[in-house]
Order: structure tokens, then sequence, then C-alpha cells
């Protein structure tokens, strides 16, 4: 009964469930952090383009090119159960044949809290396509900043920091 | 060296030895239960995975464990990070969704005219999803390996929960099959061995 074996066993069993305690405590405590990241996405130009098709290359395809400035405070994401942000620009808009879509156009994993204070002047990094391949009338699209919180231990957590104050309008081909 | 333990599995008789047996299959039968038990409240085939490759990296490195769940009533957003298989792929993918794309469902008439299968939830649009993986420069078109689009019956689930390195264990015992062996056998053989 107080062999080595069942010393060690004990003592095993005993700091796993001491670090199963502390892992939980620790992925409850970051819900006690209420971020409140503030930021601004403004869209400068929308173009449209008509350009090769991916995947078949006798088939023309309509894309977007969007340039934007984006400037965001996600310092108030950063605490002490937080591995990364992962941020990410998205285009939502309703097709003309009634389809719902999602398009992220841009992302960023920020890593440390120094880096938190995004300011960004660019354009899309991942193409913005139609499912139907063209955007003519096509109704106008809302952008939004949005934020995944990858925590060290525990459960991810999603929100909004900012979205554009009124829809943008798809321009015709140029 | 084991004459100790062979004279007292000889005194303790079969009976004992049936008794180990059954205490280790009870152990067995109620690890698969929970696991089981896990898929069906989580509505995933299975809630538990661990990263097998470095595509997410540095949100997820090779042996985290990721916690799944898949309601049949909520539809994927970008940014949410899920875990699919491809028919015909032999392990499934943890990658975060880059494009969704709620299309009406039209396409289900044809669909329950076959009857073949029915969908998960009629209210839901059927949604066609791109994914990428942090990590990689482009998204996972050349992985669908021919499909276009990743439907809602591809996925395994949504990544909610995370930790870190537990599951490089069961990492270890792929890439070294002995250690697999001799640690079912040495546990196997403490289950029978074991006075209380």
């Amino acid at each position: 009964m107080h062999n080595i074996v069942a010393r060690g066993n004990n003592l095993f069993a005993f700091l796993s469930s001491c670090t199963m305690a502390l892992l939980a405590a620790i992925a409850l405590s970051s819900f006690l952090f209420t971020p409140i990241p503030t930021g601004v996405v403004d869209i400068t130009s929308l173009k449209v383009y008509n350009v090769n098709a991916r995947r078949y290359r006798n088939r023309k395809q309509e894309v977007a090119l969007v340039n934007f400035n984006l400037t965001a405070d996600l310092n108030s994401l950063f605490h002490w159960n937080t591995k990364q942000v992962f941020v990410y620009l998205e285009a939502k808009y309703e097709n003309t044949q009634g389809a719902n879509n999602t398009v992220v156009i841009w992302d960023r994993i920020v890593r440390r809290k120094e880096d938190a204070h995004i300011n960004f002047t660019g354009k899309n990094k991942y193409m913005f396509r139609e499912l139907s391949t063209s955007f003519k009338n096509v109704p106008p699209a809302n952008f939004s900043l949005k934020y995944n919180v990858m925590p060290w231990v525990g459960l991810l957590t999603y929100g909004e920091a900012a979205r554009t104050s009124e829809p943008i309008e798809f321009p015709p081909v140029s | 060296m084991f004459n100790e333990e062979l004279k007292a599995f000889r005194r303790l008789g079969f009976r004992h030895v049936l008794l180990q047996i059954l205490n280790f299959a009870s152990v067995i039968a109620s690890g698969l239960m929970i696991w089981k038990g896990l898929g069906l409240f989580t509505n995933s085939e299975s809630p538990i995975v661990v990263v097998l490759s470095g595509s997410m990296e540095p949100a997820f490195y090779r042996g985290d464990l990721l916690f799944l769940t898949n309601p049949p009533n909520q539809r994927y957003n970008t940014g949410d990070i899920t875990v699919y298989k491809i028919p015909g792929a032999d392990i499934p993918i943890v990658h975060r969704v880059l494009e969704t794309h709620d299309v009406p469902n039209k396409r289900k008439r044809s669909r329950s005219k076959d009857a073949v299968k029915t969908p998960q939830n009629s209210s839901l649009p059927n949604q066609l999803l791109l994914t990428k993986g942090d990590n990689n420069l482009v998204d996972d078109i050349e992985l669908y390996q021919g499909l276009e689009w990743l439907e809602r019956q591809h996925i395994i689930g949504k990544v909610r929960g995370f930790l870190p390195y537990v599951g490089y264990v069961t990492i270890a015992m792929n890439d070294f099959p002995q250690l697999k062996y001799a640690l079912l056998g040495g546990l196997g053989l403490l289950a029978l061995l074991q006075r209380e």
C-alpha cells in the first residue's frame, strides 16, 4: 500500500488534478475582462475589374479591388490569457440571386500588445470575387472589422471592432 | 523476477482474473461511452481533435487539443475555425473560414427526390465555404480535391476551446507504434496483477 509506486501514483494524480483546476481557473478568468476595442474602417475606393477565372483560364470573372484605411485600438483585448488576436476585414453583401455572402478581404495576426494599435492603408489581401462571377446590379456591401481572441487555454471569443457607417456600392466594370 | 506476482496470481485464482478483466472492460466501455455521449451532445463525429500540422501556427501547434461543437441550427461565419474532412482525404484539416455564401435552398428539392440524404436542418440555407490556414499563403481550393466549395456535410465542427500540448501523447503514439503497444500491454498487465 505504501510502496514507491503507490506514492508516485498518488502524487502524480494530485499534481494533475491541481494543474487541471489551475487551467480551468485561468480559462474562466478571461471572462472577467470586458474588452472595448475601437476602430475606424474607411473604404477609400472600390473598383471592379474583369480577370481570368482562377481554375478555368478560358472563363472570365469579375473581381473587386478595395482600397481602405484602417485604424484600430485592440489594446483592451490583450490580457494574461491572450495568445494572439486574429483581426480581419469582412465584406458582407447579398447578391442578385438572394445569397448572403461574407468574404474576408484582409487579415492580420496580432501577437503582442505593442502591435495592438493597427494603422493600415492598402488594398485587399485576398481576391474578392462573386459567386455568380459578376458584381453587376449587386446591392452595396457593408465592411466590418472583426476579431477573434485566441487564448493560451480556454474558449475562443469573437467580436466586432468597427464597421463602415454606410454600405459601399459596387461600380460598373472598369 | 515475476515469481512473486505469479504466486499471487495463483493464490487469487480464476475468479479474480475474471473480475479484473471485467474491471478493465468497464473502464474501456465508460471511456467509449463518454466519447460517444460527447459526440451526441456536440453533434460532431469527433468532438475533440489533435492538431496534426502547422498550418494554423502561431495559433495552433502540433499536439494541441481542440474542442469542437457543430450545432445543427447555426450557420458558420467568417473567422470561425472549422475542422473538415474531404471525402477521400485520410486526415481532417483545421482551417479558418475565409468566405461564406448562403445559397437559398434551391438544390434541396432535387435532393429530396433522390431521398438519399436529408439535410440536417431545412431552415438553414445551403452554405458554401472557403477556408484557409492562418500560416498558409493561399486558400484551400487545392486541398478540396476537385470540389469548388466546402459544404456543411464535410465539416466535423467548429473550434470552441483550446488546450495546448496535451494531444502530443497521441502523436507520439502514432509516430512510435511500439510505445502504443507497450502502454496498452503495460496497462493490461497492471490491471490483471493489481491487488485491491
